[in-house]
């Protein structure tokens, strides 16, 4: 039974630990990129969740439909949120404690937004509409259909991403933003396009992961908020500014989530009320031990801060 | 002439002006506090719920008038946010800025429990409507839980279902609050004592992102406990943690080859929308109580007057919003606005008051003592609940049909 256990919880280790890693590249983008610690991240996810929901409803339930359009309703709010709001407090020059006082601002707006569509429309905890399927089987686990969309899709993406960083215009700029605002400015970078981009790839990101995460589970206004703390988990592991070090530290969270925690649960029969904290430990011990995270281990990769 | 006329002029408006006023003044207003989520996963229950009991203020007034009762009703409300904190800040909040010492409300035993020392220790009376988690279940506190039964009905109907099912053994998977904790514990109790077997449980904290975890360890408790008998799945869940739980379970080796007992909020429409789960749920025998509505007197007028106002008819439980607010309403006109006299009087009001779906009838605790359950299960085409059966909570009765 342990082996079944163990090995089940490492293959959702993997699933989540997936679409801990798409979120938490999103806030490193928007830390390293934009210099905001933006706590709204977790509604963009539910944007694209309840995206998801909608589309399979009513259009297809196709998932690269789905993902496809969760991508383009949540960029647009991620940059509308930047053009109404980020984008006025920057040009005040407000403090990053400001700038996250109003991320705080923009994620209650979004969220109180989806409650009251969600109360209207009758959307609270709906299932969008892909089905489970069972796609490999032997006698220690099972593969289902969302464990296929869930790992490839973010793998793809991490690797679609990290081709664009360094392989592309758009990357290297973003890039000179995330060392060195001002210089990047001078040498004719050009700033707000590279923002205006940037906010559509992490809203993309974002809705992304929020329409996987509603296949996985069940979508509400709340989804987002309460696994945002993980993904900030991850994303703090990360140093905030490395991909590869947002990646390990995503994997680390979700290992420590679902492996840790059933192990102590089946072994030492620790409750799983105490699930919760595991994000919280991680945050605090890395601060204390280790606040650059794991962007030591990545130094000859190109981060995007250098 | 033109002086004297005047002051007469002066005289005559003076008295015009004081008369409405004096008038006002002779209508006594009692000011009922309506602490409810407006906000929050709970904040479309609460939205309802005030509705009823502004419904019920508005006929109260509209009564009290034509029979020329120089007393109205007013409502003060808060937003409890879900939480037992907020239920305390929103009681607080009432009660210190209207000076109401009666509360219709909080929604869950959570919140209620969260108000209850600033409620004891301050002689508010809280009339909550829809509370039911057992460890709310205290006497000679100000704490009236009028019209929903409290859950060790539930648990005892349970315990009942599992001893006509044949089952040996329990795998229990619980919220970790109040109600989880409180009905987890009951039913192990009753289950054991009406004989049933080893009872395993295992508590996730609320609001989880997922609950895969849970499903694997539950799995691995049923697996142990399939070895000494005829073993079967609780699931002492919210909707949407349910419905975390069967995207995990649907396809896992164990928990789908036995049955599955689940709380009544599960009993919804919500919970069969995913083909992949309404079809799991029939496969298990998946079977649940509901508190059954029966009809009295009040059932159709609160439901047109309801729909007439509001144009939409009310939503579940609202009605028991409706009749703790009259309820409160009525020991108010009896004892007056005053807190204590209130707690005193309550009991004795709701004992004699006929509710929109049931009679009002209050246990030591101040809790409803009267249950009476429908028992249902998946149809078999997965589409709905239906009926199977009853449980009387006043006899202990258990009745299937089928």
């Amino acid at each position: 039974m342990f082996e079944r256990i163990l090995i089940d919880s490492l293959i959702r280790s993997m699933q989540v630990g997936s679409l801990y890693a798409l979120m938490a590249l999103g806030i490193t983008l928007t830390m390293s990129v934009l210099k905001l610690p933006n706590f709204a991240h977790a509604e963009f996810v539910t944007v694209g969740a309840y995206t998801a929901l909608i589309v399979s409803r009513n259009v297809s339930t196709n998932p690269i439909i789905i993902l496809g359009l969760s991508a383009i309703v949540a960029s647009v709010v991620a940059l509308v949120s930047h053009i109404t709001v980020f984008r006025p407090f920057e040009k005040q020059k407000s403090s990053i404690y400001i700038m996250l006082l109003a991320s705080f601002a923009v994620g209650l707006i979004i969220r109180y937004v989806l409650f009251l569509t969600a109360d209207t429309f009758d959307l609270f905890d709906q299932r969008i509409q892909v089905p489970l399927e069972i796609w490999y089987r032997t006698d220690n686990f099972i593969l289902s259909n969302v464990f296929f969309w869930v790992v490839p899709t973010s793998i793809v993406l991490v690797i679609a991403l990290s081709l664009l960083l360094n392989a592309t215009p758009l990357g290297r700029e973003m890039r000179a933003l995330a060392d060195n605002f001002d210089l990047a400015r001078v040498i004719g970078i050009p700033v707000e396009r590279v923002k205006w981009l940037t906010w559509l790839l992490v809203g993309a990101l974002a809705g992304i992961s929020g329409a996987l995460w509603g296949i996985q589970t069940s979508v509400s206004p709340l989804m987002g908020w309460v696994v945002i703390l993980s993904v900030f988990a991850a994303a703090i592991l990360g140093g905030l500014s490395s991909f590869p070090g947002t990646i390990l530290g995503a994997y680390v969270v979700a290992f420590s989530e679902n492996t840790i925690m059933q192990v102590l649960n089946f072994q030492f029969g620790l409750s799983f009320s105490f699930k919760p904290a595991i994000p919280f430990i991680i945050i605090v011990i890395v601060l204390l031990i280790r606040p650059e995270g794991f962007t030591q281990f990545f130094k000859s990769n190109r981060s995007l801060k250098r | 002439m033109a002086k004297r006329l005047s002051l007469l002029i002066s005289l005559l408006l003076l008295i015009m002006i004081a008369l409405p006023v004096q008038g006002q003044d002779d209508v006594e207003t009692y000011v009922l506090g309506v602490a409810q989520p407006f906000t929050g996963p709970l904040g479309s229950f609460g939205t309802d719920f005030t509705r009823g009991i502004e419904l019920a203020v508005m006929q109260m007034n509209a009564e009290l008038e034509a029979s020329g009762v120089n007393i109205r009703f007013e409502v003060a409300s808060a937003d409890t946010e879900g939480t037992p904190d907020g239920a305390a800040r929103a009681v607080q909040t009432i009660v210190q800025t209207t000076g109401a010492e009666v509360i219709v409300g909080p929604l869950t035993t959570s919140e209620v429990l969260g108000a209850k020392q600033f409620a004891d220790e301050n002689g508010v009376v809280i009339v909550a409507p829809a509370s039911s988690g057992i460890p709310g279940a205290i006497p000679g506190d100000n704490i009236f839980r009028v019209m929903y039964p409290p859950d060790n009905f539930a648990a005892l109907a349970f315990a009942e279902i599992a001893r006509s099912r044949g089952y040996e053994n329990i795998a229990i998977l619980h919220v970790d609050d109040p109600f989880g904790n409180g009905l987890a514990e009951r039913f192990t109790i009753d289950f054991q004592a009406a004989g049933g077997g080893e009872v395993t449980t295992i508590a996730y904290s609320p609001e989880p992102p997922d609950l895969s975890g849970e499903a694997t360890a539950l799995s691995a408790d049923v697996a142990q406990l399939s070895g000494s008998g005829n073993t079967a799945v609780f699931c002492i869940c919210f909707l949407a943690d349910a419905q975390k739980l069967l995207q995990v379970a649907q396809i896992d080796p164990i928990l789908t080859t036995v049955e599955w007992m689940g709380v009544e909020n599960l009993v919804s429409p919500d919970l069969l929308a995913d083909a992949g789960h309404a079809q799991f749920l029939q496969s298990v025998n998946f079977i649940s109580v509901s508190f059954t509505d029966t009809a009295t007197p009040l059932t159709s007028p609160f439901i047109e007057s309801f729909t007439a106002e509001y144009g939409d008819p009310p939503g579940p439980f609202t009605n028991y919003a409706f009749d703790a607010a009259n309820i409160a309403m009525l020991t108010m006109l009896a004892a007056g606005n005053d807190g204590d006299a209130v707690t005193g009087m309550l009991p004795f009001v709701a004992n004699h008051y006929i509710g929109t779906s049931v009679q009002a009838y209050l246990d030591d605790n101040g809790d409803q003592a009267i249950a009476f359950y429908g028992i249902f299960r998946v149809a078999d085409d997965a589409s709905s609940f239906i009926e199977i059966g009853t449980y009387n909570g006043s006899t202990g009765l258990l009745e299937m049909n089928e």
